[in-house]
């Protein structure tokens, strides 16, 4: 059910190949073994179509066509089956505009403890086509009409393959490894299809990609549409088995499928902004960050002014999305007002409350995690600001093990705590702070540069307040 | 401001010859390539005799017939050759002339354009082109009108002839592989296999359209301009090359009842003609792709036609016991305009006809003279029934290839044509202004 990809080295270059296929065949009989044989001859027909010479690949943004089974035959002139995966790069048209995108790409993050680290120093987008054209003179075509009270069985398969390649593979070496990936991967639809038939009610299969911990790397699932997760989760014991990952992180759980960095979120919110920070460097310090990913909620989105009093609001919003960014629920979002009827809910605060512009602290946090989310949380509470500095083992300890941002309360604010840099040994510490203040657009470039997204130190908490810090645990389940 | 057509000497001698030849009024086809800034005529071809005069000869002119012939020369015009407008001899007077013209051109596009199953294009020139010829005077008055304006008016045209027009066009074709799959309905019979078919054919198109061209081999910037064709009688061909991908978007019904399927499988020529004033890239992948679209879309109908004839006549003794049946499609023959230019029309040949009944179709439809030696077969190779695939098939009881038998008088299929769409006609008629 599954592809990876083991290689490992310093700089990759990522090959993503795209494309519909269609898949059609008539079932004229409603005996599961003879329907079988007409998906799995259907199918043969798909693998031979895939490694034949009409078999055709076109970069994405570029004018480079390659066809892989035709001895690596390939337009513009200059691109031969020597060429270098990564030089392909010089063919495709950047947008201009995506200046942060680009910036982001370049920018290296320093190892860290999070497992996560991982930075694609290239994709390069690839469409499957077929050609159409061919060599005559042959026969005109010919009509076949069979008429016979039957089924009629229609799709079309998203065939969607990886493959990592290091700078000395060539294109000739790449195409050997897509041709085999979409092969493979047309078997494991097969199995997918032929699992989930029941009856006359066909599952059309989906391929994600999941980003497992170093050398394991991308790695393709194939999973049956409109199954929800919830009944697939032998399939993803099998998995978790088969890659020896251990039953404390939903790995492959859709919502965690690898997001591409060329793909824009249909949502508009970002994610991850603390990615293209440059990490401080402590004396024998680490940094500890949140691991997975999450959206950035600030004043003023959703067209909501809550603008002076809904900062532990949009903490608790930044909260929410990782838990379902990385899939441990499938609730959306709450709103302000949500928040505010899940406190009525559990009778902490009374109807009133609920169109309010009151301000909550961490216990309501906590309080609105547990009710919407069945999330539990622990407290801490520091009775002056400038005992934060020592917070830095049990600070790294969450990121560490629970790996979820940390909504942090006091004075008249309430912050986000993403990661801490901390020093074992000089105590040096700084707080990777998002700011949940900011009014402006989803710009990466001034959230980064203005500091609503950054680094801070110990002086940024006012040292004589006391805080309280809300911080979630993550359930343990696959 | 008014359109300029250029026009092959030939069509001078032509008309000319048409004016000597009756009394009353010949009406006809002028054929050719328009381009946002010039417009070619090579050929034209005068409204064939109707078998039975309903008309009285010579008296007036018989709309649906002139425009029945359009949509049959229309299936004979390879890509980049088409039907730009009509011509009329008579010593009536100009401006009721001008108003039967106008009726016709209005009626032709119409018809024709039913038939296409592209999207008309930004770029497409929408005017067509009505030629008066006074036989006395020899004197023409040439107007183009709008068609797709209705309150459209006639604005003045020049008419030029030239020698040599489209002496060195250039011509791109392909050999493309059809592979075509739909299910029939579970309610209806055979006789609904046109309308799942069409509409087979439509996602084909689409699929046609929005694919890559290649020229010779590259993916060329839409505005180049295709080089050959400068030199005068340099025959310059391009090959082309067009990857295809099936939509993104998914029908949530995956599996429907059925009754039963139709596919089209097997490989047709397809060419354009490109005129040699500068033409883009873009241009010449547009003709193409029209041209792959069309030839498909002719033989599949051609074929229905037949179908439903030899159904009709057999009267329904043949009940449909065999449930898998095989019918082949006809085979593209061309056949050069003038024996030393390079454009040529086409016709097809069902497996059961000789080449004499091509050539008598090129005389009757387009008024040229064809010798057996003169037409190309090579582009395709005489049709087969591959009996392997049938017998792979499971299901088959038993198969037959039926091969329809096609009626060797082209006057009474067009007559059986035109009773089909005398309705269709006769509407159009009714909207005209």
């Amino acid at each position: 059910m599954v592809v990876s990809d083991s290689q490992c080295s310093d700089t990759w270059t990522i090959l993503r190949v795209r494309g519909p296929l269609e898949l059609k065949c008539q079932l004229d009989s409603t005996d599961v073994p003879l329907m079988h044989k007409v998906i799995s001859r259907t199918f043969g027909t798909l693998q031979s179509l895939v490694k034949s010479e009409a078999c055709v690949l076109t970069v994405c943004d570029s004018p480079v066509i390659i066809w892989p089974n035709r001895g690596v035959h390939a337009t513009p002139d200059e691109i031969t089956p020597n060429t270098l995966c990564e030089d392909l790069q010089q063919w495709i048209q950047t947008d201009e505009q995506e200046s942060t995108g680009k910036r982001s790409a370049r920018k290296k993050s320093k190892k860290s403890s999070s497992v996560f680290t991982f930075v694609i120093q290239s994709i390069i987008n690839l469409r499957l086509m077929m050609e159409a054209t061919t060599t005559g003179p042959l026969p005109p075509p010919i009509l076949t009409r069979t008429i016979k009270k039957s089924h009629f069985f229609s799709t079309t398969l998203p065939m969607d393959c990886v493959i990592r390649t290091n700078c000395n593979d060539t294109i000739k070496d790449a195409c050997e490894r897509l041709v085999e990936a979409l092969s493979h991967q047309l078997c494991e639809m097969e199995k997918v299809i032929l699992q989930h038939m029941k009856g006359m009610t066909l599952l059309v299969p989906e391929p994600l990609h999941f980003l497992l911990p170093e050398p394991k790397g991308l790695v393709t699932v194939v999973y049956p549409a409109g199954v929800p997760d919830s009944q697939l989760e032998t399939q993803r014991r099998d998995l978790h088995q088969r890659f020896e990952l251990l039953d404390d992180w939903p790995y492959f759980r859709r919502a965690n499928a690898y997001h591409f960095p060329n793909e824009p979120y249909r949502d508009g919110y970002l994610r991850n902004p603390h990615l293209v920070l440059t990490h401080p460097t402590l004396d024998n310090g680490k940094v500890y960050l949140v691991q997975g990913i999450y959206s950035y909620h600030h004043y003023m989105q959703d067209h909501m002014d809550d603008n002076g009093w809904g900062c532990a609001y949009r903490s608790l919003q930044t909260i929410c999305s990782w838990f379902e960014q990385q899939g441990y629920t499938e609730r959306h979002v709450p709103t302000h007002k949500e928040i505010q009827q899940a406190l009525v809910d559990v009778g902490d605060k009374q109807k009133s409350f609920v169109g309010s512009r009151q301000w909550i602290g961490s216990i309501e946090v906590q309080a609105v995690l547990n009710q919407l989310l069945e999330v539990t949380s622990k407290i801490m509470f520091v009775s002056q600001g400038s005992e934060l500095a020592s917070k830095g083992r049990e600070l790294a300890n969450h990121f560490l093990t629970e790996g979820t941002p940390v909504m942090i309360g006091g004075g008249v604010l309430a912050h986000t705590i993403l990661g801490v840099a901390w020093s074992e040994t000089t105590g040096q510490i700084r707080y990777l702070i998002l700011d949940p203040h900011y009014t402006g657009a989803e710009d990466l470039q001034v959230i980064t540069d203005k500091g609503w997204c950054g680094w801070k130190g110990p002086d940024f908490w006012d040292q004589t307040a006391y805080y309280n810090l809300c911080l979630p645990q993550r359930p343990k389940t696959i | 401001m008014g359109r300029g057509y250029i026009v092959e000497d030939a069509v001078e001698g032509y008309l000319s010859k048409l004016c000597e030849q009756q009394p009353g009024p010949v009406t006809g086809l002028l054929i050719g390539q328009s381009s946002t800034q010039r417009d070619f005529v090579i050929m034209a071809t005068r409204t064939p005799q109707r078998e039975e005069s309903m008309a009285a000869a010579g008296s007036s002119v018989d709309k649906e017939w002139v425009t029945e012939h359009a949509r049959q020369v229309s299936r004979m015009l390879p890509g980049g050759l088409s039907v730009l407008g009509v011509f009329i001899i008579t010593d009536t007077d100009a401006k009721d002339t001008l108003t039967t013209l106008r009726q016709l051109v209005f009626a032709v596009e119409n018809l024709i354009s039913l038939e296409h199953l592209w999207v008309p294009a930004d770029d497409d020139v929408t005017d067509c082109v009505t030629l008066h010829v006074n036989p006395k005077t020899r004197k023409t008055i040439c107007r183009t009108f709008d068609v797709k304006d209705p309150k459209s008016m006639a604005k003045p045209a020049d008419w030029k002839y030239q020698s040599g027009v489209c002496s060195s066009w250039s011509m791109m074709s392909c050999c493309l592989n059809v592979d075509m799959l739909v299910p029939l309905p579970t309610r209806a019979g055979p006789e609904n296999m046109d309308t799942s078919l069409n509409e087979g054919l439509k996602v084909w198109a689409h699929h046609i359209q929005s694919g890559a061209c290649l020229i010779d081999g590259k993916k060329l910037p839409e505005d180049t301009e295709l080089t050959g064709g400068q030199k005068r009688n340099v025959r310059q061909t391009y090959t082309a090359q067009l990857l295809v991908t099936p939509d993104d978007l998914r029908s949530p019904d995956v599996v429907q009842q059925c009754g039963g399927s139709v596919s089209v499988r097997g490989v047709i020529h397809s060419r354009a003609y490109i005129h040699s004033n500068k033409p883009k890239a873009r241009l010449a992948e547009k003709l193409l792709k029209r041209d792959v679209v069309s030839t498909v879309a002719t033989r599949v109908q051609m074929l229905l036609e037949e179908l439903q004839v030899s159904e009709e006549e057999s009267n329904g003794s043949r009940k449909h016991k065999q449930q898998t049946e095989q019918f082949c499609l006809p085979r593209r023959i061309f056949c050069p305009v003038k024996v030393s230019g390079p454009v040529c029309v086409c016709d097809y040949q069902f497996s059961d006809e000789g080449q004499s009944e091509v050539t008598e179709r090129l005389k009757e439809m387009l008024d040229i003279d064809a010798a057996e030696e003169d037409l190309d077969t090579r582009q395709e190779t005489p049709s087969e029934i591959i009996k392997e695939d049938v017998a792979a098939e499971p299901t088959v009881e038993t198969h037959e290839a039926l091969e329809p038998k096609r009626n060797n008088y082209v006057g009474v299929a067009m007559a059986t044509a035109a009773a089909l769409l005398a309705t269709a006609a006769s509407m159009l008629y009714l909207n005209d202004v």
